[in-house]
């Protein structure tokens, strides 16, 4: 599903300044995998998710997601690489004048789904998720972890090959976050394979999935059924 | 078609958002284009006029008639005629008498009694009209004939017409340069208008393209905000133009008898013209604001 091949990715900080994001990184996610990645703020992990749907593009080393590789992409095709990507953010990004059920329709629309198809994939995506009764609700009118169940399912409703979270439970209290792992542990039973960056150790420790972590742009651990850090 | 309509709702959604920006863009584009379309009818203007008065007199040749110099005699007139007739240069010769000078006249003054009135049959010369191949060799003719007696004097029409056209170049030009600084600024004004609505939609734009909506779905609300906004300054300047302009020449076609104007043909002639101006420079400014503002 995902395999990154000796990536490297700076940045440019100020006039001379390099800063090394990914430097040579390698690694393989399989069709199914739920892996987190974890690290220190600055170790690379955003930089990581981005090279993913392309926000951004690797200087050095191939990038392949759902089977394309990212460098040879060309621009007018990078939305349909997203379209086979769900992604959802610590801070939600709902649209703040939707209501939850405009808000999930909303990803389906603009891709251009007609409407019938929308009518009948939203109130399941919104089962899925558990927020059925919040369908006409406005964002602000929900807690942080409804609110983050509506994100997903918009992330979701496309059904993405690929779910990137990018510290989704990092707003959220951990009793509340317990459910949203929940949920994507649901989803990841489905066959999407889910990669999360996250800084929740709780959270890794509990799960007991494959961890990757990050440190100055360097993969310093990979472990199957890891905890967050190391002799835990 | 529920993604046209999706474009179209949040195209119209931006112009309102953003009202008084919205306003000064058909306003500027408005008044940059009914300038453009001034000036356009200004050439039309004297390219009809041109036509017309080149396919009529370029030279004339007044006679005497006692009053100045003595009299032509007929054997000189027809001396003249065959040598007019002779001269390479000279394409037609048309002999005006004094009393068809006097019809003439009393026909381009007709609601001016008063001038008719003032003048009989007596009154102006008879003169030879001449039409050359070449209008330039207008100092062929008058060299060659200023001497003959029995001509009083000779005119080039074109002198008349040229100081009717150097005006309305001079204003005509005028109006095309402010027109184009006028367009430039509407089309800045439309950058900054897109840059704005960009700003205001920033979210719902990262939304979109994360979860993958094409470029062309991203960028269309955005470019159809400013063509529509340039679109309306089209259709208010022509409709300007198309309630003045003919209004103006009938006016001016009462005042001055000796000229064509033009009328609601030419107007309408110059819709496209304005049509193509106001909805390119708004295209063209807002895919270049997009481009800055508008990473997709």
């Amino acid at each position: 599903m995902i395999r990154l091949q000796e990536v490297t990715k700076t940045f440019k900080r100020g006039r001379d300044m390099e800063v090394v994001a990914l430097d040579a990184v390698t690694l393989e996610v399989t069709k199914g995998e739920f892996v987190f990645v974890v690290g220190p703020s600055g170790s690379g992990k955003s930089t990581f998710m981005r090279l993913l749907t392309r926000e951004q593009v690797a200087d050095d080393g191939e990038v392949w997601v759902a089977g394309k590789n990212l460098k040879k992409l060309r621009g007018w095709k990078v939305p349909l690489l997203r379209r086979e990507i769900g992604y959802v953010f610590q801070d939600f990004k709902l649209l703040p004048n939707k209501t939850v059920r405009e808000n999930v329709s909303f990803a389906l629309e603009v891709i251009g789904r007609g409407r019938k198809d929308i009518r009948a994939r939203v109130p399941e995506v919104l089962e899925l998720v558990g927020i059925t009764d919040k369908a006409d609700a406005l964002p602000h009118e929900l807690s942080g972890g409804q609110q983050q169940r509506v994100s997903i399912a918009r992330a979701f409703v496309n059904n993405p090959r690929l779910l990137l979270c990018d510290e989704p439970t990092g707003n959220l209290d951990p009793a509340t976050s317990v459910g949203i792992m929940k949920l994507l542990d649901r989803i990841n039973r489905t066959g999407t394979t889910v990669v999360m960056a996250t800084h929740d150790q709780q959270i890794v420790d509990s799960m007991r999935r494959r961890v990757v972590e990050l440190e100055d742009g360097r993969i310093v651990r990979d472990q199957v059924r890891g905890v967050y850090g190391y002799g835990a | 078609m529920a993604r046209w309509r999706y474009v179209l709702v949040e195209a119209f959604a931006g112009l309102r958002r953003n009202l008084m920006m919205s306003f000064a863009v058909v306003l500027s584009v408005t008044v940059s284009l009914t300038l453009l379309g001034a000036s356009l009818l200004l050439s039309d203007q004297v390219e009809l006029a041109t036509d017309d008065w080149t396919g009529k007199v370029e030279v004339s040749i007044f006679l005497c008639d006692d009053r100045s110099c003595p009299a032509i005699t007929t054997q000189q007139r027809q001396k003249l005629q065959e040598d007019l007739i002779a001269q390479p240069v000279v394409s037609e010769v048309f002999y005006e008498s004094k009393r068809e000078a006097y019809d003439r006249f009393t026909r381009l003054f007709a609601d001016q009694p008063t001038l008719i009135e003032a003048i009989d049959v007596s009154t102006l010369p008879a003169s030879f009209r001449v039409k050359l191949e070449n209008p330039q060799l207008f100092g062929v003719i008058k060299d060659q004939f200023a001497a003959y007696p029995g001509v009083e004097e000779i005119v080039d029409q074109r002198d008349v017409l040229n100081q009717f056209l150097r005006f309305t170049t001079l204003v005509r030009n005028g109006a095309l340069a402010v027109a184009l600084v006028q367009l430039l600024a509407a089309g800045v004004l439309i950058a900054n208008t897109i840059r704005v609505a960009a700003f205001a939609r920033r979210e719902q734009t990262a939304i979109m393209k994360l979860v993958g909506a094409s470029n062309w779905y991203v960028r269309l609300p955005f470019v159809l905000e400013g063509i529509i906004a340039g679109a309306l300054g089209a259709i208010i300047s022509w409709g300007l133009l198309f309630y003045s302009v003919p209004r103006v020449t009938r006016d001016l076609a009462r005042e001055v008898e000796l000229l064509p104007f033009i009328g609601v043909e030419q107007v309408i002639g110059v819709a496209p013209t304005l049509a193509l101006a106001g909805v390119g420079i708004a295209a063209v400014s807002s895919v270049l604001a997009l481009r800055r503002f508008l990473q997709v």
